[in-house]
């Protein structure tokens, strides 16, 4: 078990991080070019009216009492209002985060699994025709063009085929009917493959690679010639003693990709019209919604944090001979 | 290792053992081949809706919120102004209004008779409603309105269907801006009103109010709205359009419920077309498109007019571009028959002059034209000939002594002095090609005259801030996508009490000419008086080119034509209350 010191110190350490990285983004925002009004290019609307909307921002108030306002709001729990929804920013993420998890963390999750599967095997069959068409397969879907691929997919799994809509979340004619749960959820699932099919196939790759390099080199270790030459089976060998061991390492990895998941992505978000928080990520930045891009930011500084931080409290119960 | 190069079948060792322990994959695979089968065929199942795509999901429906065109586009359907333009003529008619407002020149007053129409919940909208609209804009200084609402001293209701409008001064404006504003019902404004106006930011309290059922005197009402999947609006029972003829078109609608999908991009917006998941697209449809659609029987284009304004804009506050001649030789260079061609694929106009030639009414279409008629060379010559007789000298000039072309170096100002390298500021390739390509076409044009030009694409929100806010820049392209139909904008754009950072007159245009024009057509009522000094405020921009119009792109919208017809078409497209209130199934 951890020491408690070496655990305070660790959530400590957590705590100062996340202080620096929620001042930076109050800076970084207020820093860029423009501000929320500043795209507003209609002629109708006058300067006065312009600093009318600044001033119902709040943004005409001295940059350090904006900040002030800015860390008490967010210690007292108020992650502000959207400038350009007008919604609570909380409410916009929660909205957003459930389909973001059901898909990013979904397709990051299945591939992981499929490609440790997939790398063990490749590995086990270094060099054979199995093992090249795995590796180049996966090499292939590493480097795959999202956009392109996606809009592959939706042309003729979509569009020519018609076995899978053509985006959103949902068929409105079942809603609007009041159709069973089960076939709504159904419809929801059904909207959800061929993102899915998408992200797997791109997070696959790199996947099945990285276990199948961690599987190659655990497979030099001299345990698995013991085991060898104790005469356990080869499905024993592979499964019980490389695989486990080489699938730690990939193991963190896909730990921090589902921590990192919860960002989404804006471009398959964008080509589905899958409503997560990716894609409203990108908008609030480039609309400069300061509310909601710093409360998105802060999300995934939070996760990415508590996700290091439980690796840490691992490997340090893990090995005791980690300290501080 | 030891399996390593062994002699098996490893594709067989797969497909017979490994899948073995893995059938929660095989589940996955199986359902997911269930789901596609499942619903494959669910579409005939759907009841007849017309059924429309926007590009982005709106961004409230709180009208005082919701200024994006997509919410505007849902908004719209809703919240109606006592009187609107006609599609064809472009007049502003009656709407709300029973009929056509009465100005009284002496008291300066507009008479304004409402129609016996109803909110959506069925209860009156009545003269209170209108008073309240005009109060809800004063206290809140509601943007947009506030400004042009100002010229009102007071509003009167003389019955429950007769309202007299005050004004301070004569208003041009007062139909095409005031009148054209939407009201709102009492009812459902006055409580929040109360409650925002006891907090300290009215305003943003009024803004983020959540508006889950918008009531309106309009065509729709809305129904349901899912976030982040779909809107679905009915037919409002109580419109008080409904089977009557206003402006020779007797209105639905006809159609009983809409469905607004969203489509996050083109790519996917034209597939749903052409696969007939949405009846019409209510964005504009790039060029790149049209081949493919114009193949789809099923699929018909409408080509409109724009009212926007794409222009090379000037800093006339320094050198070099502080000299008109040096904006009259560089507007003589521009091809704008090369833009149209090569960068808008013949898909609009070249623009003249600052008010676009799709408003008839107002568009000046004799003011100067530079270099029309010429080929390149000519237009060389012309602008070289009109930089020599300014007094401006080149070591080697673009004309030699036998006329023909040479190549340029170290152009110099009539004092003598070399001009410095300048900068034409555009927007980013990805944001608009059209803008930056013309950026670095304008670019070449101008090298070819020995001026060390440079086309340099900015982010938008910086390029902003740098023309508007800053007036720090030489030279930029930007444009107007949807101007109002009104030409007030003139005075608002190169007025020289407007030439303040984050104001319009970005190019820093004084005229003391202008100036006058640009204030006595705002309180001249009489419209061919008007229209006369619109007309001489075109002609001086034309002539001192703070701005050099470029092109103005026609909107192109894609309708399915197998379920619904009678889309009205007008300047700015087919996407208006007008058509749907007359779109109808197909028999």
């Amino acid at each position: 078990m951890a020491k408690p010191g070496y655990i305070l110190l660790k959530l400590v350490e957590v705590g100062v991080i996340f202080f620096v990285i929620l001042t930076a983004l109050f800076f970084l925002f207020r820093l860029s070019p423009g501000d929320p009004i500043s795209k507003m290019v209609d002629p109708m609307l006058t300067p006065e009216d312009m600093a009318h909307l600044i001033q119902q921002m709040g943004l005409d108030r001295p940059m350090w009492e904006q900040y002030l306002i800015y860390v008490k709001n967010f210690f007292t729990g108020h992650f502000g209002v959207s400038f350009h929804y007008g919604e609570p920013v909380a409410n916009i993420i929660v909205d957003k985060l459930k389909w973001t998890i059901l898909l990013f963390t979904t397709s990051t999750f299945l591939a992981a699994v499929v490609g440790v599967f997939l790398g063990k095997i490749a590995a086990w069959h270094k060099g054979s025709r199995l093992d090249n068409v795995m590796s180049i397969s996966a090499l292939v879907c590493y480097t795959l063009f999202i956009p392109w691929f996606a809009l592959l997919l939706l042309w003729i799994l979509g569009f020519k085929l018609g076995l899978f809509p053509l985006g959103g979340v949902l068929s409105p004619a079942l809603w609007i009917s009041n159709a069973p749960l089960i076939v709504r959820i159904l419809d929801v699932l059904h909207h959800l493959m061929l993102p899915l099919m998408t992200l797997f196939v791109i997070n696959l790759g790199s996947y099945l690679l990285l276990m199948r390099s961690s599987m190659l080199s655990v497979l030099r270790e001299d345990y698995i010639l013991t085991a060898r030459a104790k005469g356990l089976s080869e499905k024993v060998i592979r499964n019980k003693h490389a695989a486990r061991n080489a699938a730690l390492p990939v193991i963190t990895s896909v730990g921090l990709s589902l921590a990192f998941s919860i960002n989404g992505g804006a471009l398959t978000e964008q080509i589905f019209t899958w409503p997560g928080i990716g894609r409203e990520l990108i908008f609030a930045v480039s609309n400069n919604d300061y509310p909601l891009a710093q409360a998105c930011f802060l999300l995934i500084a939070l996760v990415v944090l508590c996700a290091n931080l439980i690796v840490d409290l691992l490997y340090a119960w893990l090995d005791p001979r980690i300290t501080y | 290792m030891g399996q390593i190069g062994k002699r098996t079948n490893p594709f067989r060792q797969l497909r017979n053992r490994e899948f073995r322990i893995y059938p929660v994959l095989r589940a996955v695979v199986m359902l997911g081949l269930i789901v596609a089968g499942l619903f494959s065929c669910s579409g005939s199942k759907e009841p007849p809706f017309l059924k429309i795509g926007l590009p982005e999901e709106p961004r409230s429906l709180n009208i005082w919120l919701g200024t994006d065109a997509n919410s505007r586009n849902i908004l719209s359907q809703i919240y109606q102004p006592l009187f609107r333009r006609h599609p064809e003529t472009l007049e502003m008619i009656p709407w709300l209004a029973k009929e056509d407002a009465v100005f009284n020149e002496k008291e300066l007053t507009y008479t304004v008779r409402l129609r016996e129409a109803k909110w959506s919940d069925g209860s009156d909208f009545t003269s209170a409603d209108v008073l309240f609209t005009r109060q809800l804009f004063a206290d809140f200084k509601i943007p947009r309105y506030y400004s042009h609402w100002q010229v009102i001293e007071n509003v009167v209701a003389v019955d429950d269907h007769t309202v007299v409008f005050h004004l301070k001064e004569p208003s041009a404006v007062f139909l095409p801006r005031v009148m054209t504003a939407p009201m709102v019902s009492k009812k459902e404004w006055e409580q929040v009103c109360k409650e925002a106006l006891a907090t300290e930011k009215p305003l943003r309290f009024l803004q983020d109010y959540q508006v889950d059922t918008p009531l309106g005197t309009g065509p729709f009402m809305l129904h349901e709205y899912q976030k982040g999947a779909y809107i679905h609006m009915i037919r409002n029972p109580h419109f008080f359009g409904l089977g009557q003829t206003i402006g020779n078109l007797t209105l639905g609608p006809y159609v009983d419920h809409i469905l607004f999908n969203i489509y996050g991009t083109s790519d996917v917006a034209i597939l749903a077309l052409k696969k007939g998941d949405i009846d019409y697209y209510w964005w504009d449809i790039q060029p790149g498109y049209l081949k493919d659609l114009e193949k789809d029987s099923d699929i018909d284009l409408h080509y409109n007019k724009k009212s926007a304004l794409y222009y090379l804009g000037f800093n006339l506050r320094k050198s070099p571009f502080n000299d008109k001649t040096l904006r009259q030789a560089v507007a003589t260079v521009v091809d704008k028959g090369f833009i149209l061609d090569r960068i808008l694929q013949n898909h609009g106009n070249p623009m003249h002059s600052i008010v676009p030639a799709g408003n008839r009414f107002w568009h000046n279409q004799d003011v100067r034209k530079y270099g029309e008629g010429m080929d390149q060379k000519t237009r060389i010559k012309a602008a070289w000939q009109m930089l020599v007789d300014a007094g401006y000298s080149w070591e080697t000039p673009p004309v030699a002594s036998d006329g023909t072309l040479t190549k340029p170096s170290d152009i110099r100002l009539p004092s003598g002095e070399k001009m410095e390298k300048f900068v034409i500021l555009t927007p980013p390739a990805d944001y608009d090609p059209k803008r930056a390509f013309a950026g670095t076409m304008i670019q070449e044009w101008l090298r070819l005259l020995g001026m060390p030009a440079f086309a340099r694409p900015m982010a938008f929100n910086s390029l902003l801030e740098t023309v508007k806010g800053k007036h720090d820049f030489d030279a930029f392209v930007l444009g107007y996508g949807k101007l109002d139909l009104d030409p007030g904008y003139l005075a608002s754009f190169f007025s020289s009490k407007n030439d303040n950072p984050r104001d319009w007159n970005m190019s820093g245009y004084r005229n003391p000419e202008f100036d006058k024009l640009a204030e006595k057509q705002k309180s001249t009522v009489d419209l061919q008086v008007r229209r006369q000094m619109i007309f001489d405020m075109q002609a001086m921009i034309l002539e001192d080119i703070p701005y050099y119009p470029l092109y103005n792109p026609h909107i192109i919208e894609a309708t399915v034509n197998k379920r619904f017809a009678g889309w009205v078409e007008r300047v700015d497209g087919i996407g208006n209350i007008w058509s749907l209130c007359m779109v109808k199934p197909v028999d």
